[in-house]
């Protein structure tokens, strides 16, 4: 992530003095080893998986898990990624993942633009009871939940599972949102009415612009915490044909055993996407804010 | 091509198809003979015992049905077992599906009327004739949802049972012979303490342990506290033996060293590759490890029976369940009638599975032969326990946290007892005064 | 109440807080137009919540047990809820995964976007600081029954951990982590810090982003200390970001299920069972459904009460900081 180093439509940065950097020589390096050393703390887990995904079963069992494999061993991952059918299960999971991602910034937005900038009354217990999405406990959704969506004939569909993360992201979307347009400059909006711009036009003019960096922070964390999620998928989606990643790794753990090297490999495997997003996003996220400051 | 060849053929097979589901008397209502689709789910792996032969029975009956498209979804344990319910009761679940036995799955399922009634087609096939009646009992439930009599409502492909696996380098090396009798055990564990060795690998965190507490209290039972255990025939009192004898072997056994005080956070998982990897000398668990073993294990290993017990924790394994709402019953009960012939039976035997009802001579390999005949020596005798959280819905976990606390010594068996018998009371008391 | 400026909203004109644009609540006709807005939020929300949630609370009045149907049975569940040692104790585990997904996280959090805005960020590239922040987020990209697993081969017995203990010539301190009710706790304490490090991190630093570098080199000019600034400019700009962190993450702690049913299944003897794995178990192993909803329902009472709690003092300082 670029950090921006122009304050908006200032002067550029004047060059620090040199005392400081004298001064301070020493303890930026350590302080950049220190984290950088917390940092590789923070990965050691993930260095354990990369050791387990490609060692053979054999090699699991007789060695543990902090051995080092004799061999790089792909079959238990390629066997798994053919019968589960790993690129449908990828897609579905992008789908829902990525479909809850954008929907759940539109409904956010569109919540917060009445909550932040019209201020209907009531605000505060309106965000409230939206939150509430956030605060209930999945388990305590399902009965009901499968009801409904058994009633509906959405039973088994992965729409039902986009509409009920959706709800729930957009909870905590709004109330970022909303939070943000509370303290929107109201010049710009003023400006905005006094041409005769309509709400909807003064929303996506002039509004959106200005909050990209914020919807992208969105975005990333609405597709990373829907790509994870597991109980709701479990229950709504039954065909193989519908489910998600998640769920296709559980079937890696059978009642009383379990393959563990081939689930690390899978759920690296179901990182990537998840990074991947994350990177892509970052850098909209940087480039969001420097065009912000450059308005 | 062969095209008249392949004519005849369709036709020679429709022919027999049509008599075999005539003969069967395809006449309850409906029941989808004429089903063009077979929607068939079960969750064991592929390379699993059960999965070759039930891949091979999906063959054989598309032979036999040339007609109808067999929709196969391998499915994961979790899946099934936390929604079977669910899916189940909506109109997108399958027509045939592998199910956990027991009372609380799928006994619960058949009392709510969820589960076909299979207990005219059991007769007309002779499912019962193959099924010994110690494996019957997990395939019947009343009207309650309680096993042993009533109506069939699953059918078992294959046995489990517990038993001690040994690694014989071990045992050569530290000149101990496989024990007969539990005295003969103790006196083996002993020498292998002697040596620094921990006899018994154990998995505190899942079932294992539960289930060694369990042969435990076997050890000094009959069929007779089984049947109050398991079928609620009579009170069961956690104070007084088996269920005591158990609990304190239980303890004397940490003490003493055969079960190590760090088992307590173990997964089964752990304590199976601790036997894998040759550090353990011996595992008491269950034949489902077997094939795996096989598989992976580099050194000499056996197996024998728990010694001096004549019953043993085991059971039928999961059943094949028609679900009320399925659409293709008959097609169904065809399915089944595959699973049980000897050829799918010999599958199940030769790739490290126990079948229910294989030929011995069948078997090749002499290591698979000990091992069914021993599962057939238990399943004759009677002698099938099932397992000790059967008896009440979530007893699991009770078992799992009162057993940690015996090995990492923090509770005793007086209070681990007391801690597992109220969870059992009350349960019982759920289901039977319902 | 003007709701807390969160991550990296518009850049402003540097003005200090005081003499903000004006925010008069404009008092024009046509505010009822804004309510088209919430319709279909509000529309998806009954759908999704409102009528599910209901739900459960008609079942938390019920016996049941997942299939046929349900037995009216009043309050029973939630009279024997209150009798119910398991379910206090869940909740005073509660308190301990507050500590850890809450107080430590947002605490270190703030330190290390610091850290890594200023020192990381400014003195060395802007790169480094993000491959530094990615690796603090990745746990949190990573399922949580897969990291489950690989904690589990770190806190074995004969897992890493010890191993490193052994390494260092610690080996005395050799120990069953997840298998000793006195340390299980603590354990799995760890593994959430791991866990949830990363989400204050990226809130935080987007957060940074917004403070005006002028008030910095304003205090630097008058030969105020890195920490000093940090004080007294950081953490007040960013106050907003701290309260929403703070909150989310509570609400979080108030609902972790994932680690606890990966790592420990609540054990050993309920050491590290929380409510929310509790009406798991319940809900779906003990098949009591009506016992499931009334813990549910509980737990969801409370949040609410935390939220509005969290919410009512956020909005009392956002006042005190205006002046009003």
């Amino acid at each position: 992530m670029a950090v921006t180093l122009t304050p908006a439509g200032s002067t550029a940065r004047r060059p620090r003095p040199a005392r400081d950097r004298h001064h301070r020589g020493v303890s930026r390096w350590v302080v950049l080893a220190l984290v950088t050393l917390g940092a590789l703390v923070m990965l050691v887990p993930f260095a354990f998986m990369l050791l387990n995904a490609f060692k053979s079963p054999g090699d699991y069992s007789t060695g543990g898990p902090l051995s080092w494999p004799s061999e790089f061993y792909t079959k238990g991952l390629r066997t798994y990624w053919s019968e589960v059918d790993f690129p449908l299960k990828l897609w579905n999971s992008t789908l829902i993942a990525g479909s809850v991602a954008v929907l759940g910034v539109v409904v956010s937005l569109l919540n917060a633009y009445a909550l932040g900038i019209g201020r209907v009354r009531g605000r505060l217990w309106i965000v409230g009871l939206f939150l509430l999405a956030n605060m209930l406990p999945q388990e305590a959704l399902i009965y009901p939940l499968y009801d409904a969506a058994k009633q509906v004939g959405l039973y088994n569909t992965r729409l039902a599972v986009i509409i009920i993360f959706t709800v729930i992201q957009s909870a905590f979307g709004t109330y970022l949102l909303a939070s943000v347009l509370s303290t929107f400059p109201r010049s710009l909006l003023e400006a905005a009415a006094l041409d005769g711009a309509s709400r909807w036009t003064v929303l996506w003019r002039v509004v959106f612009p200005n909050l990209r960096p914020t919807l992208a922070v969105l975005l990333i964390f609405f597709f990373i915490w829907t790509w994870n999620e597991f109980l709701i998928p479990l229950v709504m989606l039954i065909d193989n044909s519908t489910q998600t990643i998640p769920v296709a790794l559980a079937s890696l753990q059978g009642d009383r055993l379990m393959d563990a090297p081939t689930t690390n490999a899978g759920s690296l495997i179901s990182l990537v996407p998840a990074i991947l997003f994350f990177l892509i996003f970052q850098r909209t996220l940087a480039r969001g804010i420097t065009a912000g400051a450059e308005k | 091509m062969g095209r008249i060849r392949r004519l005849v053929a369709a036709v020679a097979l429709a022919a027999t198809a049509t008599t075999t589901i005539a003969a069967c008397g395809g006449d309850e209502g409906g029941d989808g003979s004429d089903a063009k689709t077979l929607k068939l789910w079960h969750y064991e792996s592929a390379n699993s015992a059960m999965g070759v032969a039930w891949d091979r029975a999906i063959q054989i009956f598309k032979d036999e049905h040339p007609g109808v498209e067999v929709q196969f979804e391998r499915k994961a344990f979790e899946q099934i077992q936390q929604n079977a319910g669910m899916i189940i009761n909506s109109s997108e679940g399958p027509d045939i599906m592998e199910y956990n036995k027991g009372n609380a799955t799928a006994g619960l399922l058949s009392s709510q009327g969820l589960l076909t009634d299979l207990t005219d087609e059991a007769e007309k096939r002779g499912w019962g004739d193959k099924l010994s009646p110690s494996l019957q009992t997990t395939a019947r439930y009343d009207d309650k949802g309680v096993m042993g009599s009533g109506n069939w409502y699953g059918v078992p492909n294959y046995g489990e049972f517990v038993m001690v696996y040994y690694n014989k380098d071990l045992f050569d090396k530290y000149g101990v012979t496989v024990p007969t009798t539990l005295d003969e055990m103790t006196r083996a564990m002993d020498t292998f303490v002697g040596k620094g060795v921990t006899p018994l690998a154990e998995a505190g965190a899942e079932y294992p342990a539960g289930q060694l507490f369990y042969q435990l209290a076997l050890s000094k039972a009959d069929r007779a506290f089984v049947d109050d255990y398991q079928l609620y025939k009579n009170p069961v009192d956690f104070k007084a033996d088996p269920l005591k004898y158990g609990a304190e072997t239980f303890a004397d056994w940490v003490r003493k060293g055969y079960v190590a005080k760090d088992a307590a956070s173990l997964k089964a998982e752990d304590m199976g590759t601790a036997f894998i990897s040759g550090k353990a000398p011996m595992i008491v668990s269950g034949s489902w490890w077997y094939g795996r073993f096989k598989d992976e294990i580099r050194f000499n290993w056996d197996s024998f029976l728990f010694p001096g017990n004549k019953l043993h924790a085991g059971s039928s394994g999961n059943l094949w369940v028609v679900p009320a709402n399925s659409k293709a019953k008959s097609l169904a009960y065809d399915f089944i009638d595959i699973t049980l012939r000897p050829e799918v039976q010999a599958l199940i035997g030769n790739n490290g599975g126990v079948p229910v009802a294989a030929d011995a001579s069948q078997i090749s390999d002499p290591k698979d032969k000990k091992l069914i005949e021993n599962f057939n020596t238990v399943s004759q005798q009677d002698g099938l326990a099932f397992y000790p959280d059967w008896p009440v819905p979530g007893y699991y976990d009770v078992l799992v946290s009162g057993f940690q606390g015996l090995i990492n010594g923090s509770r005793t068996p007086d209070q681990v007892l007391d801690a597992i018998a109220k969870p059992y009371a009350d349960g019982v008391k759920e289901i039977t005064g319902k | 109440m003007a709701l807390p400026e969160t991550v990296a909203g518009p850049r402003r004109p540097a003005t200090p807080p005081e003499t903000a644009v004006t925010r008069r609540p404009r008092r024009r006709g046509g505010r009822a137009g804004y309510w088209l807005y919430l319709l279909p939020g509000a529309v998806l929300f009954v759908l999704v919540i409102g009528a599910p949630l209901m739900g459960t609370v008609y079942f938390s009045l019920t016996k049941w047990s997942g299939v046929g149907d349900p037995t009216f049975i009043g309050l029973d569940n939630y009279r024997h809820l209150l009798e119910d040692e398991v379910f206090w104790t869940s909740f005073r585990n509660t308190l301990a995964m507050i500590v850890a997904m809450v107080v430590v996280p947002t605490l270190v959090g703030l330190v290390l976007a610091a850290v890594l805005f200023d020192v990381v960020g400014r003195r060395f590239r802007p790169r480094t600081a993000a491959a530094l922040r990615a690796a603090f987020y990745l746990p949190q990209v990573l399922p949580v029954v897969v990291a489950g697993i690989v904690w589990g081969w770190i806190l074995r017995p004969d897992g890493a951990f010890n191993g490193l203990l052994d390494a260092v010539g610690l080996g005395a301190l050799r120990h069953d982590w997840l298998g000793d009710p006195k340390t299980a706790l603590p354990s799995v304490m760890a593994v959430m810090i791991w866990v949830q490090i990363g989400y204050p991190v990226v809130v935080f630093m987007a957060a940074l982003q917004r403070v005006d570098p002028e008030l910095y080199e304003a205090a630097e000019v008058d030969g105020a200390g890195w920490f000093h600034r940090f004080r007294a400019i950081t953490l007040a700009q960013i106050r907003p970001e701290t309260f929403v962190v703070a909150l989310t993450c509570t609400i979080a702690a108030l609902k972790v299920f994932g680690p606890v049913f990966a790592l420990t299944r609540g054990g050993p003897e309920n050491a590290t069972n929380v409510p929310s794995y509790f009406a798991y178990y319940t809900f779906f192993k003990k098949l009591q459904v009506g016992y499931g909803s009334a813990i549910s329902t509980v737990l969801t009472l409370i949040i609410i009460v935390v939220a509005v709690v969290f919410i009512w003092m956020q909005n009392r300082s956002e006042r005190q900081d205006r002046g009003v």
